[in-house]
Parts: structure tokens; C-alpha cells; sequence
């Protein structure tokens, strides 16, 4: 096993468990928390996967946005709430439950089935992108890469998505902004 | 093996450099507010009381370590670890002279941003896990303040890297002196690529960069919660703010990682806006001054030079300025600095497409 393998596993182990326990504790706040070491282990596998971008991408937009806004909203609802969701009945089994037990158990299938039907040595993209010597080496610039498709291929969607955005901006500044007395 | 050694001991290299940083930034911190009020500062402890941080620490590192009753036990003993990890991890990006950087890295500068974002959940870890209410305000106005002044601050970066069209700091920090392979002009229109000195630093290639760069230090006193923006501490409101519980050790750590973003930040705008390792004095005719003054040694000396005399005008700024309240610091970010942040970055793009 060479150190990459050895890293691969240890940051798969990582996110693994860190996941297993922010969905299994009745902390809230300890599983937001949890919830970060998911995430930094699964920037490590992007980074392995040589996708440095997309790692800190997603340091950036979910351990600086996504996480902090989460434990704001914890800080703004007060102990009390918090106490009363841990102290909820939480029985294995129960009719509640059927829906997201069926979903995931659907999606598991789904997952082994891929799993096993993929065969991934030999996938036909990857051969592509080998054969017309686009694929991305160890040290190639990746940045540039994405720069130069967002803003000739993807123009269109990264524009929506702008658009999106700004709506989202003003929709929050209008509910925030203090009522006019008619 | 070899790489592994070298990378170990830059790891530890860093981490001493930044524990006697913290140890000398105290020492300043304290002579030059005594200085500023016209007091003696410490004077008991060796010559000049230069060994009363040393003291301090040591009486730190003895004191027992309290874990309030009611505090959740884990987040509270971690979170100082992770405030100092998201700074220490920061280094890890900065070039100190030509050819020497601790990792050699595309996104260098989009790393650090990402790095110190890590620091508010750290601060938020603090003020929740203490079950404090004075550390809880302090932490949620902490937090606050860092993610609004991260807008201004990210766009001032932009516009630096619009003009510089790289995120690696090392050629960020190479294009503003005579090592630079593209051509630099001052002002936009003098070559300056063999004369170097000031003249290349990236607040003269475009003017605007200095809005910029004012911009970016006004930002990062606010990220690194120092006066004027103090408000997570402010000691007549909330004791200590986030850190109002911790003793001992885990007490120092917060303060080391203050301590620390000082000078990372002081750094960032350094290699941004500055000039980095880059010498301040041109090639005068046949006197090469440039030339001279430019390598490795000198690289460090320069940049630690220029980085120590921004930490030095944060200190003074702290001890000449009353704190801001937290209305007007909200009006600050985002009346002021964010609007001038977009036009900067707007006119950053105009001066690349014609100018350069």
C-alpha cells in the first residue's frame, strides 16, 4: 500500500464515522460540529482525487456559510428548544419512520447495484478523455481550467444561477427591512 | 524519507516561529500602549521587562485547567485547538523569499481564505461549548463581524488578483520586483521591470489597489477581532467575550492565535499589496540597488520587516481608537467598504484589458 492508499483510507474511515455519529447523536450542536469533520475529510478525498478547487470550494462555502448560519439559528432558538428535541421519544422502529426507511434503503440498493456494475478500470469517459489527452495530470492548472468553461460553455447556467442568487439577496434585504406605518 | 523530515520540521519551524512571535507581540503590544499613554509599561522582569511575557507564559502553562460544570465538555477543550490550527494552517501558503515557501501551491491565496474561515467556527465552538452567556454574545458577535467583513475583504483580494491573473502567492510576490518575467509598469504606463523598488509594488502598478489595500487592513483589524473592531471582547460589556472561560494553556492558545492572525493577515496584505520579499529600493542608473538587496536572506528580512511594520501600525490603531459600536460597524462594511470594494474590483478589470 502506497501513501495515497493509506490516505484514502484514513480519510474515508474519517468521514465515515464523523457522518455515522452526526446522524446518529441527539446533540444537535455536537453533530453541526461532527458535521465539519465530515466535511474537511471529504475536502481531503476531493484533494486526493486531485480536485483541489472543489476542496476548498466546499471549505469555503460550507464550513464558512452553510455550518456558521446552521449555528447561528441554534444560538437564536435558545437552550430550551434544543433540550425539548433531545428529549424526544426515539424508538428503532416505528411507523414515522417508513417513509425515510424505505427512501433509504431504495437509495442503498441503488448504490450496491452501481457499485457492482460498474466496471471501473475500464470506463469508456475516462478512456475518452486519456485518448484526446484531456484528462487532468498531477500537475496540471486546474483554476484556469474552470474559468475559461464557466465563462464560454457554462455562460448560460452560471448566469441563472447568478440571477438566482440576487433574487435570493433581495428577497432577504426586503424581509428584513423594518415595516413603513401606514 | 528526506521529504518527510523537511516537512516535519517546516511544520515545526512554523510553529516556533509563530509561539515566539506571539511572545514578542505581547512584550510590543504592552510597551507600545504604555507609550501611547504615556506610562512606563512592564519594567520589573529582566532589563526593560523584556522577560515578562516569558513569565507569563510560564505561569500559564502552571495553571490548573477549569472546565465550568455546565460546559459541554468536548467542544469546550477543543476549540482552542482548532482557532490555532485554522491560523497556524494559514502559514502554510505564505512565501518568505524567492524560491522559499512552505508548500508550493495553485490556489495559494484561495486556500488562506478558506483556512481562516475555519477560525469563526473554532470562535463559535468557544462561546457555545462554555454555556456562558458573555461568551456566547461574544462569540455570535464575533462571528458576525468576520463574515460580513469577509465580503469587502474578498473583493479587495480580487482586485488584486485580477490585476496579478494568478491565486499563487509566490508569483503574485515574484511580479512586483526585477525577478518579475512580465513586464511591470508604474502607474500604467512607466516600465519599470528592470528599476524594480517600490516602484513595482502592486499599490503603484494601479493606483486604485490602494483604496484596496486600505480596504483589506480596515478588514482584516476586523477579522482578527482587534480595536477598533474588539467588540467580541469588549471588556466593559462582556469580560472577556468568547474566551471568558478558559485558564491555563488553552487560554494562551487563544491568545497565541490572536496573536498569530496579526501577523497573517499583516502578510496576506504584505505579499498582495507591498511588494512581498521584494526590495523597496530601485536601480538608480548604475547604482543596483535592487539588484543588491534582492535574494533570499534578504527576502526574509524585507518581508518580515514590512509584515512587523503593519503589526506595529495595528497596534497603534488599537491604542488610539475608541471601539465602534456595532451599528456603526455594520454601517462601515457594508455603506463603505463594500461599495468601494466592487468599484475597485470593477475598475481592477478595465485597467487589465487596456492598461496592461
Amino acid at each position: 500500500m502506497n501513501i495515497a492508499q493509506i490516505l484514502f483510507y484514513l480519510m474515508s474511515f474519517i468521514t465515515l464515522t464523523s457522518a455515522i455519529f452526526v446522524a446518529s447523536t441527539k446533540n444537535l450542536v455536537r453533530s453541526v460540529f461532527m458535521f465539519f469533520i465530515t466535511l474537511l475529510g471529504l475536502a481531503g478525498l476531493y484533494v486526493l482525487s486531485l480536485a483541489d478547487f472543489v476542496a476548498i470550494t466546499q471549505v469555503v462555502i460550507y464550513v464558512g456559510g452553510i455550518l456558521v448560519l446552521i449555528l447561528f439559528a441554534f444560538m437564536l432558538s435558545g437552550k430550551e428548544t434544543l433540550d425539548a428535541i433531545q428529549k424526544q421519544k426515539n424508538q428503532f422502529i416505528s411507523a414515522n419512520k417508513a417513509a425515510s426507511v424505505i427512501l433509504a434503503v431504495l437509495f442503498f440498493v441503488v448504490l450496491i447495484l452501481m457499485i457492482f456494475k460498474v466496471d471501473v478500470n475500464n470506463l469508456v469517459w475516462i478512456k475518452k478523455a486519456i485518448g484526446q489527452n484531456s484528462d487532468i495530470k498531477l500537475n496540471s492548472n486546474m483554476t484556469d481550467n474552470i474559468g475559461i468553461n464557466l465563462m464560454t460553455r457554462y455562460l448560460l447556467p452560471f448566469e441563472a444561477i447568478s440571477i438566482l442568487l440576487m433574487m435570493a439577496l433581495v428577497g432577504a434585504a426586503h424581509l428584513s427591512r423594518k415595516e413603513q406605518r401606514q | 524519507m528526506n521529504f518527510y523530515i523537511t516537512s516535519f520540521g517546516i511544520g515545526i519551524g512554523l510553529f516556533a516561529f509563530t509561539a515566539l512571535f506571539a511572545l514578542f507581540a505581547v512584550y510590543a503590544e504592552r510597551k507600545v500602549s504604555a507609550f501611547i499613554q504615556d506610562r512606563l509599561g512592564p519594567m520589573e522582569t529582566g532589563k526593560f521587562g523584556m522577560l515578562q511575557t516569558l513569565a507569563d507564559g510560564l505561569k500559564l502553562i502552571q495553571k490548573e485547567l477549569i472546565i465550568p460544570a455546565a460546559a459541554d465538555k468536548y467542544l469546550f477543550m477543543l476549540a482552542p485547538a482548532i482557532i490555532f490550527l485554522a491560523v497556524y494552517m494559514g502559514f502554510a501558503a505564505m512565501p518568505w523569499a524567492p524560491g522559499l515557501e512552505p508548500t508550493h501551491m495553485n490556489l495559494g491565496l484561495y486556500y488562506i481564505f478558506a483556512i481562516i474561515a475555519i477560525e469563526t467556527l473554532g470562535i463559535l465552538m468557544a462561546g457555545w461549548g462554555s454555556n456562558n452567556k458573555y461568551s456566547i454574545l461574544g462569540a455570535m458577535r464575533s462571528v458576525a463581524q468576520i463574515i460580513s467583513y469577509e465580503i469587502p475583504a474578498g473583493f479587495a483580494l480580487i482586485s488584486v488578483v485580477m490585476i496579478a491573473q494568478t491565486l499563487n502567492m509566490q508569483e503574485i510576490a515574484t511580479q512586483q520586483g526585477i525577478l518579475s518575467t512580465e513586464s511591470i509598469k508604474f502607474l500604467g504606463f512607466w516600465d519599470v521591470s528592470k528599476i524594480g523598488g517600490f516602484f513595482g509594488w502592486n499599490i503603484f502598478r494601479a493606483p486604485h489597489l490602494i483604496i484596496a489595500f486600505v480596504i483589506y487592513f480596515i478588514a482584516s483589524l476586523a477579522e482578527s477581532n482587534r480595536a477598533p473592531f474588539d467588540i467580541p471582547e469588549a471588556e466593559s460589556e462582556l469580560v472577556a467575550g468568547f474566551h471568558t472561560e478558559f485558564t491555563g494553556w488553552r487560554f494562551a492558545f487563544v491568545f497565541f492565535s490572536e496573536y498569530s492572525m496579526m501577523f497573517l493577515v499583516s502578510m496576506i496584505s504584505v505579499i498582495l499589496f507591498l511588494g512581498a520579499w521584494n526590495t523597496p529600493l530601485p536601480n538608480i542608473g548604475s547604482v543596483h540597488l535592487a539588484a543588491w538587496t534582492t535574494g533570499t536572506a534578504w527576502g526574509i528580512i524585507w518581508i518580515v520587516i514590512k509584515t512587523l511594520s503593519l503589526v506595529g501600525i495595528q497596534m497603534w490603531i488599537r491604542w488610539t481608537l475608541p471601539r465602534l459600536r456595532v451599528d456603526q460597524l455594520m454601517n462601515l462594511c457594508w455603506k463603505v467598504l463594500t461599495p468601494l470594494a466592487f468599484i475597485c474590483m470593477l475598475i481592477s478589470g478595465v485597467w487589465r484589458l487596456w492598461l496592461m
